[in-house]
């Protein structure tokens, strides 16, 4: 079955796929940090920090359009929370802009920062994820002093997920075949537990058969693999040119826009 | 549940995270000594599954068109205890983060505490209480099962609005946020308690020896554990009922105590908050009346306005030169992509 999940592009080749993963955590969660703590009420400030992720994102040769649709995708949540703002804060405001100076509620200012920072927050992480390969990302994880249990645990999950998420479209595919109106609280309810737990006891089985195969292979708790992380001259010129972004506008564009 | 990152303000965020990574830790530690490599792979595929099982939705009663889900955090912490159930439940908060984006990379930490480590504890600690091995009855499990359910999505649910309003970004007043939060979760609870129980329910009929060896079991938890649970889950109600109770004289001024529009007003806190001071200054400098008065001034003549004027001037430069930078990335690197491909025919 058809899955839509964001790290699709992880597989090709570019100049930001080819960076050591441990970089590019640990820039993207600074460049989060940074946009979070941007004052509540400076929208246009916004609009640079749109180029970090932007760039990552061409660089990385991700479809734009990929990655928008992804942060619509996963916006319904915080747009509630955005759109809540103009009922608390009606206090009117005159934004000017250029040649233009028009008035607006800090509600709706306010509303307007959200989004854009959410916005760009997600860009960063689809650009981070889009471009690392989820294998590669667990060892730069483990590298950096993620305990051995939780990388393995979170790399079974990544191999399973997909599986397992095909395994209940089929089961839901299955219901909606046989259901054609509603049951009823109780039925509903019985029938969903019939579902999962008919999913648990076959996962329970399925655990049991992998892992009878990887004891037949030698599984012993570890992993050994053949690739070794180095940080390579790339990397540090990747981090040089992402510190000297951040403190761009940290320290010049920050203070003259805000 | 997820948080994103817009409802935190970086300190939360780091101290959040630091007790997440330091729990984590912890329990991976002393998880060591229990999992063996064939639990490897049982842990594995149950976070595949509580994904899946995560897609199964069903009619909510009384209200048509909505449908709830089962969370299934009590029901791994009851299979495998405690400790595994959380390291499991993490890593599917993890990869819903990651792969999924659901919940931000700030909030990760957050995340991981209001829907990994507490319900898993909290949930396993009730359900311990509640089905202890000597006087154990179907019903009590069902109940300890259920109860579990309820009370520790209420719990994670709580922590929601407490560390927004930490961060001080709450534009609703606190106790809303946080009575609409118990409200919702009330319901999410209950629905995930109904469907727990009748999970176990079926599995008992159908497979009863997976459970078998979980119902006699003793108290897992030491008492040091449950102490120091305690002891954090008291801090942390503390600090929202402190928050709480300064939120009820009146609504959303604890955040503005400070206030520039009445200079004789003494403040009774301190805000030191340079992002709070930087609103309230936004608030003095765009203010169409300052000190409750009218400008005296025409527009356009005044410091005041030709220091706006230039702000906005130097908006206006900031998102032209983001722009133009943008798009000379993009030129730059449909470029180095058109010089490639030419590179490619020439090879071949």
């Amino acid at each position: 079955m058809h899955h839509s999940y964001i790290d699709k592009f992880s597989y090709q080749n570019s100049i930001i796929h080819r960076l050591d993963s441990r970089v590019k955590v640990i820039t993207v969660l600074i460049y989060t940090a940074m946009v979070i703590s941007l004052p509540k009420t400076y929208l246009t400030v916004l609009t640079c920090y749109l180029v970090g992720p932007f760039a990552l994102l061409v660089l990385g040769k991700i479809p734009l359009k990929f990655a928008f649709k992804q942060v619509l995708l996963v916006s319904p949540f915080i747009l509630v929370l955005a759109l809540s703002s103009p009922f608390y804060d009606r206090a009117s405001l005159t934004v000017p802009f250029g040649p233009i100076t028009w008035q607006i509620s800090r509600g709706w200012l306010r509303c307007c920062v959200i989004l854009a920072k959410f916005v760009i927050t997600m860009l960063a992480l689809i650009a981070l994820v889009s471009t690392t390969r989820f294998s590669a990302l667990l060892h730069g994880l483990q590298k950096m002093g993620v305990p051995k249990i939780l990388v393995i645990q979170l790399g079974f999950l990544y191999r399973y997920i997909f599986l397992f998420i095909d395994k209940v479209q089929h089961i839901l595919q299955a219901r909606a075949a046989r259901k054609m109106r509603n049951l009823g609280f109780k039925k509903e309810t019985k029938v969903a537990a019939a579902m999962l737990g008919s999913l648990l006891i076959k996962s329970i089985n399925a655990a049991e058969n992998v892992s009878i195969a990887m004891q037949a292979r030698g599984f012993d708790g570890h992993f050994r693999t053949l690739t070794k992380s180095k940080i390579k001259a790339n990397d540090i010129i990747f981090a040089l040119v992402a510190v000297s972004l951040m403190i761009f506008l940290h320290f010049i564009i920050r203070p003259v826009m805000t | 549940m997820h948080m994103a990152n817009e409802l935190l303000s970086v300190p939360v965020a780091a101290g959040t995270l630091g007790i997440a990574a330091a729990g984590l830790g912890l329990i991976c530690r002393k998880a060591r000594t229990i999992v063996t490599s064939d639990k490897l792979a049982l842990m594995g595929i149950l976070g595949a599954f509580i994904f899946a099982a995560q897609m199964v939705n069903f009619q909510l009663p009384a209200m048509p068109g909505t449908s709830g889900h089962m969370v299934g955090a009590v029901l791994l912490a009851i299979i495998l205890g405690p400790n595994l159930g959380a390291i499991v439940i993490s890593s599917v908060v993890i990869i819903q983060c990651l792969i999924f984006q659901d919940g931000g990379l700030l909030a990760l930490g957050c995340n991981i505490i209001n829907m990994a480590l507490v319900p898993s504890y909290l949930g396993y600690f009730i359900y311990k209480s509640i089905t202890n091995a000597r006087s154990y009855t179907p019903l009590r499990f069902y109940i300890g099962a259920a109860l579990a359910s309820v009370i520790s999505i209420e719990a994670g649910a709580a922590l929601v609005p407490i560390e927004a309003a930490l961060s001080g970004v709450l534009v609703v007043p606190f106790s809303t946020f946080l009575i609409t939060m118990l409200g919702v979760h009330l319901l999410i609870g209950t629905i995930e308690g109904i469907i727990t129980v009748a999970v176990l329910g079926y599995i008992k009929q159908v497979r009863p020896d997976i459970l078998a060896e979980i119902i006699p079991g003793k108290i897992r938890l030491t008492k040091k554990t449950v102490l120091t649970t305690f002891l954090i889950l008291a801090v942390i109600i503390a600090a929202g009922f402190s928050l709480l109770a300064s939120d009820l004289p009146d609504g959303l001024e604890w955040a503005y105590a400070q206030r520039p529009d009445q200079p004789d007003f003494s403040p009774a806190v301190e805000n030191k908050n340079p992002k709070i001071n930087a609103v309230d200054e936004f608030q003095a400098k765009y203010s169409p009346m300052p000190d409750y008065s009218t400008r005296t001034a025409p527009i356009g003549q005044t410091l005041q306005q030709q220091k706006e004027l230039a702000a906005g001037w130097t908006s206006f430069a900031g998102v032209i030169g983001s722009l133009l930078t943008m798009a000379f990335i993009y030129i730059f690197a449909w470029g180095l992509k058109k010089t490639k491909r030419q590179e490619e025919l020439n090879s071949n």
